[in-house]
Protein backbone atom coordinates (compact mmCIF):
# COMPACT_ATOMS: atom_id res chain seq x y z
CA UNK A 1 0.00 0.00 0.00
CA UNK A 2 1.22 3.46 -0.83
CA UNK A 3 1.87 6.44 1.35
CA UNK A 4 -1.42 8.38 1.35
CA UNK A 5 0.05 11.53 2.88
CA UNK A 6 2.49 11.65 -0.02
CA UNK A 7 -0.39 11.74 -2.46
CA UNK A 8 -2.36 14.64 -1.04
CA UNK A 9 0.02 17.55 -1.77
CA UNK A 10 0.52 16.13 -5.24
CA UNK A 11 -3.22 15.95 -5.90
CA UNK A 12 -3.63 19.52 -4.73
CA UNK A 13 -0.81 20.73 -6.95
CA UNK A 14 -2.12 18.91 -10.02
CA UNK A 15 -5.61 20.23 -9.29
CA UNK A 16 -4.24 23.77 -9.19
CA UNK A 17 -2.52 23.26 -12.55
CA UNK A 18 -5.77 22.14 -14.16
CA UNK A 19 -7.47 25.13 -12.55
CA UNK A 20 -4.98 27.42 -14.28
CA UNK A 21 -5.80 25.73 -17.58
CA UNK A 22 -9.51 26.46 -17.22
CA UNK A 23 -8.90 29.99 -15.92
CA UNK A 24 -6.71 30.88 -18.91
CA UNK A 25 -9.30 29.47 -21.30
CA UNK A 26 -12.02 31.67 -19.83
CA UNK A 27 -9.82 34.75 -19.97
CA UNK A 28 -8.76 33.93 -23.52
CA UNK A 29 -12.28 33.55 -24.85
CA UNK A 30 -12.97 37.08 -23.61
CA UNK A 31 -9.93 38.70 -25.20
CA UNK A 32 -11.43 38.67 -28.68
CA UNK A 33 -8.14 38.26 -30.58
CA UNK A 34 -7.47 35.53 -33.15
CA UNK A 35 -7.57 32.05 -31.74
CA UNK A 36 -4.35 30.68 -33.21
CA UNK A 37 -2.21 33.50 -31.88
CA UNK A 38 -3.86 33.23 -28.52
CA UNK A 39 -3.65 29.47 -28.21
CA UNK A 40 -0.16 28.83 -29.54
CA UNK A 41 1.71 31.91 -28.39
CA UNK A 42 -0.36 33.54 -25.64
CA UNK A 43 -1.00 36.62 -27.76
CA UNK A 44 2.50 38.14 -27.30
CA UNK A 45 1.64 38.91 -23.72
CA UNK A 46 4.22 37.38 -21.34
CA UNK A 47 6.01 39.53 -18.77
CA UNK A 48 9.67 39.16 -17.85
CA UNK A 49 9.23 36.93 -14.81
CA UNK A 50 6.91 34.44 -16.51
CA UNK A 51 9.09 34.42 -19.64
CA UNK A 52 12.15 33.55 -17.54
CA UNK A 53 10.35 30.84 -15.60
CA UNK A 54 8.75 29.16 -18.59
CA UNK A 55 12.03 29.14 -20.51
CA UNK A 56 13.89 27.60 -17.58
CA UNK A 57 11.14 25.12 -16.68
CA UNK A 58 10.78 23.82 -20.22
CA UNK A 59 14.53 23.49 -20.46
CA UNK A 60 14.99 21.72 -17.08
CA UNK A 61 13.71 18.19 -17.44
CA UNK A 62 13.07 15.35 -15.03
CA UNK A 63 16.56 14.04 -15.76
CA UNK A 64 18.10 17.25 -14.41
CA UNK A 65 16.31 16.38 -11.17
CA UNK A 66 16.82 12.62 -10.95
CA UNK A 67 19.53 11.20 -13.24
CA UNK A 68 21.78 14.29 -12.98
CA UNK A 69 22.12 14.49 -9.20
CA UNK A 70 22.46 10.70 -9.13
CA UNK A 71 25.53 11.12 -11.32
CA UNK A 72 26.78 13.90 -9.02
CA UNK A 73 26.49 11.43 -6.13
CA UNK A 74 28.76 9.08 -8.02
CA UNK A 75 31.22 11.52 -9.61
CA UNK A 76 31.46 14.50 -7.28
CA UNK A 77 32.18 18.15 -7.95
CA UNK A 78 33.27 17.52 -11.53
CA UNK A 79 29.61 16.86 -12.27
CA UNK A 80 28.50 20.25 -10.91
CA UNK A 81 31.38 21.90 -12.76
CA UNK A 82 29.99 20.33 -15.92
CA UNK A 83 26.34 21.09 -15.14
CA UNK A 84 27.09 24.76 -14.53
CA UNK A 85 27.71 25.31 -18.27
CA UNK A 86 23.92 25.49 -18.47
CA UNK A 87 23.94 28.96 -16.87
CA UNK A 88 24.66 30.20 -20.39
CA UNK A 89 21.54 28.62 -21.91
CA UNK A 90 18.94 31.25 -21.01
CA UNK A 91 20.77 34.52 -21.69
CA UNK A 92 22.12 33.06 -24.93
CA UNK A 93 18.84 32.03 -26.51
CA UNK A 94 17.01 35.17 -25.37
CA UNK A 95 19.96 37.46 -26.13
CA UNK A 96 20.62 36.13 -29.62
CA UNK A 97 17.08 35.38 -30.83
CA UNK A 98 14.77 37.14 -28.37
CA UNK A 99 14.30 40.40 -30.26
CA UNK A 100 14.99 39.03 -33.71
CA UNK A 101 12.08 36.58 -33.63
CA UNK A 102 9.85 38.97 -31.67
CA UNK A 103 10.05 41.60 -34.42
CA UNK A 104 9.88 39.10 -37.27
CA UNK A 105 6.90 37.24 -35.85
CA UNK A 106 4.92 40.47 -35.64
CA UNK A 107 5.94 41.53 -39.10
CA UNK A 108 5.24 38.16 -40.71
CA UNK A 109 2.28 37.38 -38.48
CA UNK A 110 4.19 34.24 -37.51
CA UNK A 111 3.23 32.07 -34.56
CA UNK A 112 5.83 29.31 -34.75
CA UNK A 113 9.55 29.01 -35.42
CA UNK A 114 8.66 26.99 -38.52
CA UNK A 115 6.56 29.93 -39.79
CA UNK A 116 9.66 32.11 -39.65
CA UNK A 117 11.83 29.48 -41.34
CA UNK A 118 9.24 29.02 -44.10
CA UNK A 119 9.11 32.76 -44.75
CA UNK A 120 12.87 33.23 -44.65
CA UNK A 121 13.67 30.49 -47.16
CA UNK A 122 10.39 30.47 -49.15
CA UNK A 123 10.31 26.71 -48.85
CA UNK A 124 7.38 24.51 -47.96
CA UNK A 125 9.58 21.42 -48.10
CA UNK A 126 11.94 22.85 -45.53
CA UNK A 127 8.99 23.79 -43.31
CA UNK A 128 7.52 20.30 -43.62
CA UNK A 129 10.86 18.70 -42.79
CA UNK A 130 11.25 20.99 -39.76
CA UNK A 131 7.75 20.17 -38.54
CA UNK A 132 8.40 16.45 -38.98
CA UNK A 133 11.67 16.61 -37.03
CA UNK A 134 9.95 18.55 -34.26
CA UNK A 135 7.05 16.12 -33.91
CA UNK A 136 9.22 12.98 -34.06
CA UNK A 137 11.82 14.07 -31.52
CA UNK A 138 9.38 15.86 -29.24
CA UNK A 139 7.21 12.76 -28.95
CA UNK A 140 10.21 10.63 -27.96
CA UNK A 141 11.36 13.24 -25.43
CA UNK A 142 7.89 13.55 -23.94
CA UNK A 143 7.65 9.79 -23.51
CA UNK A 144 10.94 9.79 -21.63
CA UNK A 145 9.65 12.58 -19.38
CA UNK A 146 6.46 10.65 -18.66
CA UNK A 147 8.40 7.49 -17.83
CA UNK A 148 10.94 9.33 -15.65
CA UNK A 149 8.22 11.07 -13.67
CA UNK A 150 6.08 7.97 -13.21
CA UNK A 151 9.05 5.84 -12.11
CA UNK A 152 10.01 8.44 -9.52
CA UNK A 153 6.41 8.62 -8.34
CA UNK A 154 6.11 4.89 -7.80
CA UNK A 155 9.55 4.56 -6.17
CA UNK A 156 8.83 7.28 -3.64
CA UNK A 157 5.13 6.91 -2.86
CA UNK A 158 4.75 3.15 -3.18
CA UNK A 159 1.82 3.51 -5.56
CA UNK A 160 1.97 1.93 -9.00
CA UNK A 161 3.75 3.33 -12.05
CA UNK A 162 0.47 3.42 -13.98
CA UNK A 163 -1.23 5.42 -11.28
CA UNK A 164 1.55 8.00 -11.32
CA UNK A 165 1.31 8.21 -15.06
CA UNK A 166 -2.45 8.69 -14.88
CA UNK A 167 -2.21 11.29 -12.16
CA UNK A 168 0.31 13.70 -13.61
CA UNK A 169 0.22 12.55 -17.23
CA UNK A 170 -3.44 13.26 -17.76
CA UNK A 171 -3.08 16.49 -15.80
CA UNK A 172 -0.48 17.91 -18.13
CA UNK A 173 -2.29 16.81 -21.28
CA UNK A 174 -5.53 18.29 -19.98
CA UNK A 175 -4.27 21.72 -18.99
CA UNK A 176 -2.13 22.11 -22.10
CA UNK A 177 -5.00 21.15 -24.41
CA UNK A 178 -7.47 23.42 -22.66
CA UNK A 179 -5.38 26.48 -21.94
CA UNK A 180 -2.77 26.47 -24.71
CA UNK A 181 0.49 28.37 -24.50
CA UNK A 182 -0.57 30.82 -21.84
CA UNK A 183 -1.57 27.99 -19.51
CA UNK A 184 1.77 26.34 -20.27
CA UNK A 185 3.64 29.53 -19.35
CA UNK A 186 1.73 30.09 -16.11
CA UNK A 187 1.91 26.47 -14.95
CA UNK A 188 5.61 26.45 -15.89
CA UNK A 189 6.09 29.40 -13.57
CA UNK A 190 4.43 27.52 -10.70
CA UNK A 191 6.51 24.46 -11.58
CA UNK A 192 9.78 26.40 -11.54
CA UNK A 193 8.92 27.82 -8.14
CA UNK A 194 8.08 24.44 -6.61
CA UNK A 195 11.22 22.98 -8.16
CA UNK A 196 13.30 25.54 -6.28
CA UNK A 197 11.37 25.02 -3.06
CA UNK A 198 11.78 21.26 -3.49
CA UNK A 199 15.55 21.61 -3.84
CA UNK A 200 15.84 23.72 -0.69
CA UNK A 201 13.62 21.32 1.24
CA UNK A 202 15.56 18.26 0.19
CA UNK A 203 18.90 19.98 0.83
CA UNK A 204 17.81 20.86 4.36
CA UNK A 205 16.73 17.33 5.23
CA UNK A 206 19.77 15.73 3.61
CA UNK A 207 22.02 17.94 5.74
CA UNK A 208 20.02 17.02 8.84
CA UNK A 209 20.01 13.31 8.17
CA UNK A 210 23.68 13.29 7.20
CA UNK A 211 24.80 14.82 10.51
CA UNK A 212 25.57 18.32 9.20
CA UNK A 213 27.59 19.77 6.34
CA UNK A 214 31.04 19.38 7.89
CA UNK A 215 30.47 15.77 8.92
CA UNK A 216 29.43 14.85 5.37
CA UNK A 217 32.43 16.69 3.87
CA UNK A 218 34.91 15.07 6.26
CA UNK A 219 33.54 11.67 5.35
CA UNK A 220 33.81 12.46 1.62
CA UNK A 221 37.40 13.69 1.96
CA UNK A 222 38.31 10.52 3.82
CA UNK A 223 36.49 7.98 1.64
CA UNK A 224 36.05 9.57 -1.79
CA UNK A 225 38.97 11.96 -2.40
CA UNK A 226 38.51 11.64 -6.19
CA UNK A 227 35.18 13.47 -5.91
CA UNK A 228 37.14 16.67 -5.28
CA UNK A 229 39.09 16.45 -8.55
CA UNK A 230 37.69 17.87 -11.81
CA UNK A 231 38.47 14.69 -13.72
CA UNK A 232 37.25 12.51 -10.83
CA UNK A 233 40.03 9.92 -11.29
CA UNK A 234 39.02 9.37 -14.90
CA UNK A 235 35.23 9.26 -14.40
CA UNK A 236 34.91 12.69 -16.03
CA UNK A 237 37.05 12.72 -19.20
CA UNK A 238 37.82 16.03 -20.90
CA UNK A 239 35.82 14.99 -23.97
CA UNK A 240 32.71 14.80 -21.80
CA UNK A 241 33.21 18.40 -20.68
CA UNK A 242 33.60 19.47 -24.30
CA UNK A 243 30.49 17.54 -25.32
CA UNK A 244 28.44 19.13 -22.58
CA UNK A 245 29.49 22.63 -23.60
CA UNK A 246 28.23 21.93 -27.09
CA UNK A 247 25.18 19.82 -26.28
CA UNK A 248 23.66 21.48 -23.20
CA UNK A 249 25.38 24.86 -23.44
CA UNK A 250 25.94 26.54 -26.79
CA UNK A 251 23.66 24.56 -29.10
CA UNK A 252 20.61 24.81 -26.87
CA UNK A 253 19.99 28.18 -28.55
CA UNK A 254 18.70 26.19 -31.51
CA UNK A 255 15.98 24.28 -29.64
CA UNK A 256 12.64 25.32 -31.18
CA UNK A 257 10.86 25.06 -27.82
CA UNK A 258 13.26 27.72 -26.47
CA UNK A 259 13.34 29.97 -29.54
CA UNK A 260 9.52 30.09 -29.73
CA UNK A 261 9.55 31.86 -26.38
CA UNK A 262 11.05 34.85 -28.15
CA UNK A 263 7.73 35.23 -29.98
CA UNK A 264 5.70 35.16 -26.80
CA UNK A 265 6.75 38.11 -24.68
CA UNK A 266 5.25 41.57 -24.51
CA UNK A 267 8.06 44.13 -24.52
CA UNK A 268 11.85 44.35 -24.54
CA UNK A 269 11.97 45.38 -20.91
CA UNK A 270 10.49 41.99 -20.04
CA UNK A 271 13.03 40.25 -22.25
CA UNK A 272 15.93 41.95 -20.47
CA UNK A 273 14.49 41.04 -17.08
CA UNK A 274 13.97 37.45 -18.21
CA UNK A 275 17.61 37.07 -19.28
CA UNK A 276 18.72 38.08 -15.81
CA UNK A 277 16.11 36.17 -13.81
CA UNK A 278 16.51 33.09 -16.01
CA UNK A 279 20.26 33.01 -15.46
CA UNK A 280 19.82 33.31 -11.69
CA UNK A 281 17.21 30.52 -11.62
CA UNK A 282 18.89 28.06 -13.96
CA UNK A 283 22.15 28.34 -11.98
CA UNK A 284 20.40 27.95 -8.67
CA UNK A 285 18.63 24.81 -9.84
CA UNK A 286 21.62 23.17 -11.46
CA UNK A 287 24.05 23.85 -8.65
CA UNK A 288 21.47 23.25 -5.92
CA UNK A 289 20.17 19.90 -7.05
CA UNK A 290 23.57 18.46 -8.01
CA UNK A 291 25.13 19.67 -4.77
CA UNK A 292 22.30 17.96 -2.92
CA UNK A 293 23.15 14.82 -4.89
CA UNK A 294 26.72 14.93 -3.60
CA UNK A 295 25.62 15.60 -0.02
CA UNK A 296 23.33 12.58 -0.24
CA UNK A 297 26.45 10.58 0.59
CA UNK A 298 25.61 11.48 4.17
CA UNK A 299 22.33 9.57 3.77
CA UNK A 300 23.22 6.77 1.35
CA UNK A 301 26.54 5.38 2.53
CA UNK A 302 26.60 2.08 0.62
CA UNK A 303 28.12 1.38 -2.79
CA UNK A 304 26.18 2.34 -5.93
CA UNK A 305 25.23 -1.27 -6.72
CA UNK A 306 23.30 -1.58 -3.47
CA UNK A 307 20.93 1.13 -4.69
CA UNK A 308 20.51 -0.28 -8.19
CA UNK A 309 21.96 2.50 -10.34
CA UNK A 310 22.27 6.29 -10.35
CA UNK A 311 18.61 6.86 -11.24
CA UNK A 312 17.61 5.45 -7.85
CA UNK A 313 19.84 7.75 -5.79
CA UNK A 314 17.43 10.68 -5.55
CA UNK A 315 14.27 8.57 -4.89
CA UNK A 316 16.13 6.63 -2.17
CA UNK A 317 17.46 9.87 -0.70
CA UNK A 318 13.97 11.35 -0.53
CA UNK A 319 12.57 8.28 1.23
CA UNK A 320 15.49 8.01 3.66
CA UNK A 321 16.05 11.65 4.55
CA UNK A 322 12.58 13.18 4.49
CA UNK A 323 9.88 12.72 7.14
CA UNK A 324 7.03 10.69 5.56
CA UNK A 325 4.61 13.59 5.88
CA UNK A 326 6.83 15.77 3.65
CA UNK A 327 7.66 13.20 0.99
CA UNK A 328 4.71 14.43 -1.06
CA UNK A 329 6.18 17.92 -1.22
CA UNK A 330 9.63 16.64 -2.12
CA UNK A 331 8.44 14.80 -5.23
CA UNK A 332 6.37 17.70 -6.53
CA UNK A 333 9.68 19.32 -7.57
CA UNK A 334 10.90 16.58 -9.93
CA UNK A 335 7.38 15.90 -11.20
CA UNK A 336 7.00 19.63 -11.90
CA UNK A 337 10.22 19.45 -13.91
CA UNK A 338 8.70 16.62 -15.88
CA UNK A 339 5.29 18.17 -16.61
CA UNK A 340 6.71 21.60 -17.42
CA UNK A 341 8.93 20.07 -20.09
CA UNK A 342 6.08 17.95 -21.47
CA UNK A 343 3.68 20.90 -21.69
CA UNK A 344 6.24 23.08 -23.48
CA UNK A 345 6.95 20.38 -26.06
CA UNK A 346 3.32 19.37 -26.43
CA UNK A 347 2.10 22.82 -27.39
CA UNK A 348 4.91 23.27 -29.93
CA UNK A 349 4.29 19.80 -31.42
CA UNK A 350 0.61 20.63 -31.70
CA UNK A 351 1.36 23.98 -33.35
CA UNK A 352 3.59 22.18 -35.84
CA UNK A 353 0.68 20.01 -36.92
CA UNK A 354 -2.11 22.59 -36.84
CA UNK A 355 -0.33 25.77 -37.87
CA UNK A 356 2.62 24.55 -39.90
CA UNK A 357 0.97 21.68 -41.75
CA UNK A 358 -2.84 21.86 -41.62
CA UNK A 359 -3.45 25.60 -41.75
CA UNK A 360 -0.74 26.11 -44.31
CA UNK A 361 -2.27 23.47 -46.58
CA UNK A 362 -5.70 25.11 -46.25
CA UNK A 363 -4.27 28.53 -46.95
CA UNK A 364 -2.47 27.44 -50.08
CA UNK A 365 -5.75 25.92 -51.32
CA UNK A 366 -7.34 29.27 -50.62
CA UNK A 367 -9.73 27.86 -48.01
CA UNK A 368 -10.54 29.75 -44.85
CA UNK A 369 -10.98 27.90 -41.58
CA UNK A 370 -13.42 29.31 -39.07
CA UNK A 371 -12.18 30.24 -35.61
CA UNK A 372 -14.58 27.79 -34.05
CA UNK A 373 -13.31 24.90 -36.10
CA UNK A 374 -9.69 25.88 -35.41
CA UNK A 375 -10.37 25.97 -31.72
CA UNK A 376 -11.73 22.45 -31.81
CA UNK A 377 -8.97 21.12 -34.05
CA UNK A 378 -6.16 22.71 -32.03
CA UNK A 379 -7.42 21.33 -28.76
CA UNK A 380 -8.02 17.96 -30.37
CA UNK A 381 -4.48 17.90 -31.84
CA UNK A 382 -2.91 18.75 -28.48
CA UNK A 383 -5.08 16.19 -26.72
CA UNK A 384 -4.45 13.44 -29.26
CA UNK A 385 -0.65 13.87 -29.31
CA UNK A 386 -0.68 13.99 -25.52
CA UNK A 387 -2.80 10.88 -25.12
CA UNK A 388 -0.80 9.05 -27.76
CA UNK A 389 2.49 9.77 -25.99
CA UNK A 390 0.83 8.87 -22.71
CA UNK A 391 -0.27 5.51 -24.13
CA UNK A 392 3.24 4.82 -25.42
CA UNK A 393 4.64 5.62 -21.97
CA UNK A 394 2.56 2.86 -20.34
CA UNK A 395 4.81 0.25 -21.94
CA UNK A 396 7.46 2.15 -23.88
CA UNK A 397 8.88 0.13 -26.80
CA UNK A 398 12.66 -0.01 -27.35
CA UNK A 399 12.20 2.07 -30.48
CA UNK A 400 11.22 5.10 -28.39
CA UNK A 401 14.38 4.85 -26.27
CA UNK A 402 16.52 4.71 -29.37
CA UNK A 403 14.84 7.83 -30.82
CA UNK A 404 15.00 9.61 -27.47
CA UNK A 405 18.77 9.10 -27.29
CA UNK A 406 19.12 11.15 -30.46
CA UNK A 407 16.32 13.67 -29.88
CA UNK A 408 18.16 16.49 -28.12
CA UNK A 409 21.20 16.50 -30.41
CA UNK A 410 19.03 15.84 -33.44
CA UNK A 411 16.95 18.95 -32.85
CA UNK A 412 20.09 21.00 -32.28
CA UNK A 413 21.74 19.72 -35.45
CA UNK A 414 18.60 20.35 -37.50
CA UNK A 415 18.02 23.92 -36.35
CA UNK A 416 21.40 25.33 -35.31
CA UNK A 417 22.74 26.71 -38.59
CA UNK A 418 19.34 27.10 -40.22
CA UNK A 419 18.31 29.57 -37.52
CA UNK A 420 21.64 31.23 -36.82
CA UNK A 421 22.71 31.76 -40.41
CA UNK A 422 19.17 32.16 -41.68
CA UNK A 423 18.44 35.05 -39.37
CA UNK A 424 21.81 36.80 -39.45
CA UNK A 425 23.33 36.09 -42.85
CA UNK A 426 21.89 37.60 -46.04
CA UNK A 427 23.51 35.01 -48.27
CA UNK A 428 21.78 32.13 -46.50
CA UNK A 429 19.37 30.58 -49.02
CA UNK A 430 16.86 27.81 -49.53
CA UNK A 431 19.31 25.31 -51.02
CA UNK A 432 21.75 25.76 -48.15
CA UNK A 433 19.10 25.50 -45.47
CA UNK A 434 17.50 22.39 -46.99
CA UNK A 435 20.85 20.67 -47.41
CA UNK A 436 21.97 21.68 -43.92
CA UNK A 437 18.84 20.49 -42.15
CA UNK A 438 18.47 17.26 -44.10
CA UNK A 439 22.17 16.42 -44.43
CA UNK A 440 23.26 17.32 -40.93
CA UNK A 441 20.37 15.59 -39.24
CA UNK A 442 20.76 12.52 -41.43
CA UNK A 443 24.44 12.18 -40.57
CA UNK A 444 23.68 12.76 -36.92
CA UNK A 445 20.97 10.09 -36.72
CA UNK A 446 22.76 7.43 -38.79
CA UNK A 447 23.64 5.46 -35.64
CA UNK A 448 19.97 5.68 -34.67
CA UNK A 449 18.95 4.14 -37.99
CA UNK A 450 21.55 1.43 -37.45
CA UNK A 451 20.15 0.64 -34.03
CA UNK A 452 16.59 0.54 -35.36
CA UNK A 453 17.67 -1.82 -38.13
CA UNK A 454 19.30 -4.04 -35.53
CA UNK A 455 16.16 -3.94 -33.44
CA UNK A 456 14.03 -5.01 -36.40
CA UNK A 457 16.24 -7.76 -37.80
CA UNK A 458 18.54 -8.69 -34.88
CA UNK A 459 20.81 -10.20 -37.53
CA UNK A 460 24.57 -10.40 -37.23
CA UNK A 461 25.25 -8.24 -40.27
CA UNK A 462 22.95 -5.57 -38.80
CA UNK A 463 25.00 -5.52 -35.61
CA UNK A 464 28.21 -5.01 -37.56
CA UNK A 465 26.51 -2.35 -39.69
CA UNK A 466 25.16 -0.51 -36.65
CA UNK A 467 28.63 -0.59 -35.12
CA UNK A 468 30.16 0.92 -38.26
CA UNK A 469 27.54 3.70 -38.37
CA UNK A 470 28.46 4.64 -34.84
CA UNK A 471 31.83 5.99 -35.91
CA UNK A 472 32.72 9.52 -34.86
CA UNK A 473 36.01 11.42 -35.31
CA UNK A 474 38.37 11.44 -32.29
CA UNK A 475 35.72 9.76 -30.17
CA UNK A 476 33.90 13.10 -29.92
CA UNK A 477 30.16 13.24 -29.49
CA UNK A 478 28.29 12.63 -32.68
CA UNK A 479 26.85 16.16 -32.67
CA UNK A 480 30.26 17.56 -33.65
CA UNK A 481 30.06 15.56 -36.86
CA UNK A 482 26.41 16.48 -37.42
CA UNK A 483 27.04 20.22 -36.98
CA UNK A 484 30.13 20.18 -39.18
CA UNK A 485 28.35 18.39 -42.02
CA UNK A 486 25.37 20.71 -41.63
CA UNK A 487 27.57 23.81 -41.85
CA UNK A 488 29.45 22.56 -44.90
CA UNK A 489 26.13 21.73 -46.61
CA UNK A 490 24.80 25.18 -45.77
CA UNK A 491 27.78 26.99 -47.23
CA UNK A 492 27.86 24.87 -50.38
CA UNK A 493 24.14 25.52 -50.87
CA UNK A 494 24.57 29.23 -50.25
CA UNK A 495 27.24 29.62 -52.91
CA UNK A 496 25.96 27.12 -55.47
CA UNK A 497 22.20 27.57 -55.09
CA UNK A 498 19.89 30.37 -56.16
CA UNK A 499 20.06 33.48 -53.94
CA UNK A 500 17.00 34.45 -51.92
CA UNK A 501 14.43 36.77 -53.55
CA UNK A 502 14.95 40.48 -52.93
CA UNK A 503 11.44 40.91 -51.43
CA UNK A 504 12.20 38.30 -48.82
CA UNK A 505 15.56 39.80 -47.99
CA UNK A 506 13.96 43.22 -47.62
CA UNK A 507 11.58 41.74 -45.05
CA UNK A 508 14.32 40.08 -43.06
CA UNK A 509 17.19 42.52 -43.49
CA UNK A 510 15.72 46.00 -43.58
CA UNK A 511 17.60 48.79 -45.27
CA UNK A 512 20.64 47.41 -46.98
CA UNK B 1 14.42 53.50 -34.02
CA UNK B 2 13.65 52.75 -37.64
CA UNK B 3 13.78 49.16 -38.94
CA UNK B 4 17.34 49.49 -40.11
CA UNK B 5 18.54 50.81 -36.78
CA UNK B 6 16.63 48.09 -34.98
CA UNK B 7 18.28 45.41 -37.06
CA UNK B 8 21.71 46.93 -36.48
CA UNK B 9 21.06 47.10 -32.75
CA UNK B 10 19.85 43.48 -32.68
CA UNK B 11 23.01 42.33 -34.44
CA UNK B 12 25.11 44.29 -31.96
CA UNK B 13 23.25 42.68 -29.06
CA UNK B 14 23.56 39.18 -30.51
CA UNK B 15 27.28 39.72 -31.05
CA UNK B 16 27.77 41.00 -27.51
CA UNK B 17 25.87 37.96 -26.19
CA UNK B 18 28.25 35.74 -28.14
CA UNK B 19 31.24 37.59 -26.67
CA UNK B 20 29.89 37.05 -23.16
CA UNK B 21 29.58 33.34 -23.94
CA UNK B 22 33.21 33.25 -25.10
CA UNK B 23 34.29 35.11 -21.97
CA UNK B 24 32.40 32.68 -19.73
CA UNK B 25 34.01 29.71 -21.47
CA UNK B 26 37.46 31.19 -20.80
CA UNK B 27 36.60 32.04 -17.19
CA UNK B 28 35.16 28.55 -16.71
CA UNK B 29 38.45 26.99 -17.82
CA UNK B 30 40.54 29.34 -15.67
CA UNK B 31 38.44 29.15 -12.51
CA UNK B 32 37.90 25.39 -12.72
CA UNK B 33 40.76 23.52 -14.37
CA UNK B 34 43.12 26.46 -13.81
CA UNK B 35 42.62 26.45 -10.05
CA UNK B 36 42.45 22.67 -9.63
CA UNK B 37 46.05 22.54 -8.40
CA UNK B 38 45.42 25.04 -5.59
CA UNK B 39 45.58 23.81 -2.00
CA UNK B 40 43.24 26.54 -0.75
CA UNK B 41 40.04 25.24 0.85
CA UNK B 42 36.75 27.13 1.04
CA UNK B 43 34.03 25.70 3.29
CA UNK B 44 35.69 22.31 3.19
CA UNK B 45 35.91 22.36 -0.61
CA UNK B 46 38.90 22.87 -2.89
CA UNK B 47 38.98 26.36 -4.41
CA UNK B 48 38.21 25.19 -7.99
CA UNK B 49 35.04 23.40 -6.87
CA UNK B 50 33.65 26.70 -5.57
CA UNK B 51 35.07 29.14 -8.14
CA UNK B 52 34.27 26.87 -11.09
CA UNK B 53 30.63 26.37 -10.06
CA UNK B 54 29.13 29.06 -7.82
CA UNK B 55 31.79 31.51 -9.06
CA UNK B 56 30.83 30.94 -12.70
CA UNK B 57 27.17 31.28 -11.86
CA UNK B 58 27.70 34.63 -10.14
CA UNK B 59 29.90 35.86 -12.99
CA UNK B 60 27.25 34.82 -15.52
CA UNK B 61 24.68 36.84 -13.58
CA UNK B 62 27.02 39.84 -13.43
CA UNK B 63 27.85 39.67 -17.14
CA UNK B 64 24.18 39.28 -18.10
CA UNK B 65 23.43 42.31 -15.96
CA UNK B 66 26.10 44.31 -17.78
CA UNK B 67 24.68 43.12 -21.12
CA UNK B 68 21.10 44.15 -20.47
CA UNK B 69 22.11 47.36 -18.70
CA UNK B 70 24.68 48.73 -21.11
CA UNK B 71 24.39 46.94 -24.45
CA UNK B 72 20.75 46.02 -24.84
CA UNK B 73 18.33 48.81 -25.69
CA UNK B 74 14.58 49.02 -25.39
CA UNK B 75 12.71 49.15 -28.67
CA UNK B 76 9.08 49.11 -29.70
CA UNK B 77 7.86 45.69 -30.81
CA UNK B 78 4.18 46.36 -31.26
CA UNK B 79 4.44 48.09 -34.64
CA UNK B 80 7.90 47.04 -35.60
CA UNK B 81 8.42 47.60 -39.29
CA UNK B 82 5.11 49.21 -40.14
CA UNK B 83 6.63 51.26 -42.89
CA UNK B 84 9.96 50.11 -44.10
CA UNK B 85 11.59 51.89 -47.00
CA UNK B 86 10.30 49.20 -49.34
CA UNK B 87 6.65 49.51 -48.45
Amino acid sequence: MGNLSALLPLLLFMGAMIGIGFYVRREGSRSGTGFVKNYFIGNHNLGGFVLAMTTVATYSSVSSFVGGPGMAWQIGFGWIYMAVVQVTAIFLVLGVYGKRVALLSRRLDAVTVVDIIRARFNSDNLAALAAFIIVLFFCATMTAQFVGGAKLFSAVTGYSYEMGLLLFGLTVVLYTAIGGFRAVALTDTCCAIVMMVGIVLLLYYVLQAGGGYMAIMDNLHANHPEMFEPLSAGHMPLTLYLTQWILVGICTIALPQSVVRGISYKDTKGLHQAMLIGTVVVGFMNIGINFTGILAHGVLTGPLESYGGVDNIIPKTIITAMPPSLVGFAIIGPLAASISTISGLLIVASSAIIKDIYLHAKKSQGEKVSDKKLRLLSMAATGIIGVLVFAIAVTPPSLIWIINMFAFGGLETAFFWVLLLGLFWRKANKAGALLAMAGGTFIYILPMLGKILLLLTSAEWAAAFAEALNWSPFGLHRIVLGLTVSLVCFIIGAYKGKPTKEETLALFFPGK
Amino acid sequence: MNPKEKYRQICREAGATGLVLALIIVLWCVLGFGLSGSEVMVLGLPLWAVAGTVGIWLLAILLTFILVKFVFKDMALSKPFVKSDKE
